[in-house]
C-alpha cells in the first residue's frame, strides 16, 4: 500500500511550520521592551511541535486511504464550486433564488431527479426565508425578487 | 446542603416557561440529529450555535437548548442503530449488535422502548453523579494556578485521541494546527499583529464557530457525495409496541451498571462515550454469561450500551463545566458556545455564574424526562423523518449552516472561509487526522497562551515553574501516559472493537 499521502502532507506541514516559526521571529519588539514571554514565544513553541509531528509523519507514515476515482473527484469539485457560487450569489440573486439553484444542484448531483431536486431547493428556501424574516425577524436578502 | 440549595436555584431557572420551551425544542431537534446517520451530535450542535446567537437568546437559555440537543442526540443515535443497522453516531455502534437482530425478529418497537428507558436510566444516574461530583471538582480546581492550567490544557490535548485513538502523533499535530490558527489576529496583551498579512478580516482572529461549522458540516457533505450514499438504506418497519412491566424491570440492573460505568468513562480523560458503551456491553455479556443470547437480540444487549453511552455523555460534562476542558467533540462545541457568550468556563463559573451552571444541570434532569416522554410515544415521527434520503437532507442541512453563519455577520467572506474549512476538513479526515483537537486548539489557544504568560510572569522567565508543584507534575505525568498508552493498549482494544463492528457488518 502506498504511503504517499502522509509523506506529502508531512512535507507541506513542515514547510508551514518553518514559515510559521520564521514569521514569529519577525514580530516587532512590543512597546516597553521585550519580556521573558512575548507575543512570539507561544507561536515558536507551536512551530517546533508542528515540525516534530510533520517529521514523524514523513518518517513513519500510515497507509493511505483511497482517494476517490476521477469522476467522483469531479463531483466533489462541482459541489465545492456550487457552494462558493452560493456564497457569492446569495446577496445579488437573493436568498430564495440562490438557495433554489444551489440546493437543487446539490440534491441533483447526489442522485435526486432534477425536478424534485430543484423543487426541494425552492420549498426549503421559501420555508427558511419566511421563518427567518417573519418568525425570527432576521431578514435575509431578497435580491432580484425585491422589485416585484 | 449547599448543593441542594443551588439545585433548587437551577430548577428555578430551568422551569421558566421560555427555558422549558427551548429545552423541549432542543430535545426534539437533538433526537433528530442523533437519529440521522451522518449528522453526529458535534456537527448538529455546531450548526445550531449560530442560530442560537442570532436569536439573541439569553446565555442560560441558549446553553439549555444546546445541552438538550446534546442529550437528545445521544438518545437519537440508537434509532438508526436499531432500524437501519447503521449507528447514528459513533457511541451507538454497540447498540447495533443486539438492537438490529431484535428489530429483525419483529421486536423493533420493544427494542426502541427498552433502549429509551435504558438511556433515561443512564442519563439520570450520570446527572446525579454530575451534581455530586462537579461542585467538589470545581472547589478543587480553584487551587489551580496558571502553571497547573497550562499543564491541564496539555493533558486535555494528549488524552483527546482517547485510548482507542490510532496515532497519537496525529492527534498532537491536529492540536498544533488548531492552536496555530488560534494565534492569528491581534495579540491581546501587547497589540502585536500576528499572521494577519494586512487582511482586515483576520485582525480579530479566526471565528471558531465558522471553523467548526465548516469542518463538520461541509466536510460531511463532501464525504456523502464521495460515498454516493444519497439513496439511504432499507429500513425495518416498526411493529405495535407490546412491552410488559416484567421486561422493563428485567433491564433495570443492567441499566444501573451501565449508567455508573458510563459516567466514570465520561469523566475520565481519554475514555469517552464510545469506550463507555463498549465496556458496558462487554461487561454485561460477562455478568449474564451463558444465560443470555447476546448478539441475537437480547434486550440486555440493547440496554447496556445505551445506558453506558448516555451515562458517559453526561459524565463528559463534568470536566467541561468544572475545568473548562472538554473531553469530547460535542462538549468542545458546547464550550465554544460558552466562550462566545463571553463566559469563562472553569471553577469560577460555579460561583460567578451559578444560575447558569445549575440551570443547565437542572435542565439536564428535566430534559431527560422530556426525552423519555418524547421517545416512547413519538418514535414514529422520528422514524418517518429518518426515511428522508440523505440526498435531500444533507443539502438542506448545508443550507441551514450557510444561513446560520450568514446571519451572524452578513459577510460573504465568512461563508467562503467556512467552505475553505470544509475542504480542509475533508482532506484532514482522509489523512485520518482527527478534527476535534483542531477545534479544541482553536478554542483553548488564547487561554493556554494567557496561562503560559501568567506563569512566566510569576516566575520571572523561569520555565521550571511549569512543573514545580506536585499537582502540575501529576498532570504532566497523566498527559504523558495519555500519549504513550494508546501505543501500547490501543491496538488490542481497537482490534476487539473492530471485531464487534464486523459482527454488525
Amino acid at each position: 500500500m502506498s504511503k504517499l499521502n502522509d509523506r506529502v502532507f508531512g512535507l507541506v506541514m513542515l514547510a508551514v511550520a518553518v514559515a510559521y516559526y520564521y514569521g514569529a521571529t519577525q514580530f516587532p519588539v512590543p512597546f516597553g521592551g521585550s519580556e521573558a514571554v512575548g507575543p512570539e514565544t507561544f507561536p515558536k513553541i507551536l512551530g517546533v511541535v508542528l515540525a516534530i509531528c510533520s517529521l514523524y509523519m514523513i518518517v513513519k507514515p500510515d497507509p493511505d486511504n483511497p482517494w476517490p476515482a476521477a469522476r467522483t473527484f469531479v463531483e466533489l469539485g462541482v459541489a465545492v464550486v456550487v457552494l462558493i457560487l452560493y456564497a457569492l450569489l446569495l446577496e445579488p440573486l437573493g436568498f430564495i433564488i440562490a438557495t433554489t439553484l444551489a440546493i437543487g444542484t446539490l440534491c441533483w448531483r447526489m442522485g435526486a431527479k432534477p425536478l424534485r431536486a430543484y423543487l426541494t431547493g425552492l420549498i426549503s428556501g421559501i420555508v427558511v426565508f419566511v421563518l427567518f424574516t417573519y418568525g425570527l425577524e432576521l431578514p435575509l436578502p431578497l435580491g432580484l425578487l425585491e422589485m416585484s | 446542603m449547599e448543593t441542594l440549595h443551588y439545585l433548587a436555584l437551577g430548577f428555578g431557572v430551568a422551569l421558566q416557561p421560555e427555558n422549558l420551551m427551548f429545552a423541549l425544542m432542543g430535545c426534539f431537534i437533538g433526537t433528530l440529529i442523533g437519529a440521522l446517520p451522518g449528522l453526529g451530535p458535534a456537527n448538529g450542535v455546531a450548526i445550531l450555535i449560530p442560530l442560537a446567537f442570532t436569536l439573541g437568546l439569553k446565555p442560560e437559555t441558549a446553553l439549555i437548548m444546546l445541552t438538550a440537543v446534546y442529550a437528545g442526540a445521544m438518545y437519537g443515535g440508537r434509532i438508526s442503530s436499531i432500524l437501519l443497522n447503521i449507528p447514528g453516531d459513533e457511541p451507538a455502534m454497540m447498540t447495533c449488535l443486539d438492537g438490529y437482530p431484535m428489530a429483525r425478529n419483529g421486536k423493533a418497537a420493544e427494542a426502541l422502548a427498552i433502549s429509551a428507558i435504558a438511556s433515561f436510566m443512564g442519563s439520570l444516574i450520570a446527572t446525579v453523579g454530575l451534581i455530586l461530583l462537579a461542585p467538589l471538582l470545581a472547589r478543587f480546581a480553584l487551587t489551580f494556578g496558571p502553571a497547573e492550567y497550562f499543564a491541564l490544557f496539555v493533558l486535555a490535548f494528549a488524552t483527546l485521541g482517547g485510548i482507542t485513538g490510532k496515532n497519537p502523533m496525529k492527534t498532537l499535530m491536529a492540536a498544533a494546527i488548531g492552536l496555530i490558527i488560534a494565534t492569528v489576529g491581534i495579540d491581546l496583551s501587547t497589540g502585536t499583529q500576528r499572521y494577519t498579512f494586512g487582511v482586515l478580516e483576520l485582525y480579530e482572529g479566526v471565528d471558531f464557530i465558522i471553523a467548526i461549522v465548516g469542518l463538520f458540516a461541509v466536510s460531511e457533505l463532501l464525504f456523502f457525495i464521495e460515498e454516493k450514499a444519497g439513496k439511504g438504506r432499507e429500513m425495518i418497519k416498526v411493529n405495535p409496541l407490546k412491552l410488559k412491566w416484567r421486561e422493563i424491570l428485567s433491564i433495570f440492573p443492567t441499566s444501573i451498571r451501565g449508567g455508573v460505568l458510563g459516567f466514570i468513562a465520561g469523566v475520565l480523560p481519554g475514555a469517552g462515550a464510545s469506550l463507555g458503551s463498549f465496556i458496558t456491553y462487554t461487561l454485561e455479556k460477562k455478568i449474564v454469561g451463558q444465560k443470555g443470547y447476546f448478539g441475537e437480540g437480547d434486550p440486555r444487549g440493547v440496554a447496556a450500551p445505551e445506558s453506558g453511552n448516555n451515562g458517559a455523555s453526561s459524565g463528559a460534562l463534568v470536566p467541561m463545566l468544572t475545568l473548562g476542558v472538554p473531553g469530547s467533540g460535542t462538549t468542545a462545541v458546547l464550550l465554544a458556545m460558552l466562550v462566545s457568550l463571553n463566559i469563562t468556563p472553569g471553577p469560577l463559573m460555579f460561583t460567578q455564574n451559578a444560575e447558569l451552571v445549575w440551570g443547565v444541570i437542572a435542565a439536564l434532569l428535566v430534559g431527560n424526562f422530556i426525552l423519555l416522554l418524547l421517545n416512547i410515544p413519538l418514535v414514529g415521527v422520528f422514524v418517518k423523518i429518518l426515511s428522508v434520503p440523505p440526498m435531500y437532507l444533507l443539502p438542506i442541512v448545508t443550507m441551514v449552516a450557510f444561513v446560520g453563519i450568514y446571519s451572524i455577520s452578513h459577510s460573504t467572506f465568512d461563508l467562503d472561509f467556512m467552505i475553505a474549512f470544509g475542504v480542509a476538513g475533508y482532506i484532514l479526515r482522509k489523512l485520518e487526522i482527527p478534527l476535534v483537537p483542531v477545534i479544541l486548539g482553536l478554542l483553548l489557544g488564547p487561554e493556554m497562551e494567557k496561562n503560559l504568560r501568567h506563569a512566566m510572569q510569576i516566575s520571572d522567565g523561569d520555565w521550571s515553574i511549569l512543573w514545580s508543584s506536585p499537582l502540575s507534575i501529576g498532570l504532566w505525568l497523566v498527559a504523558i501516559i495519555g500519549l504513550v498508552l494508546p501505543v501500547i493498549v490501543g491496538p488490542i482494544l481497537r482490534r476487539r472493537m473492530q471485531a464487534a463492528k464486523e459482527k454488525v457488518g
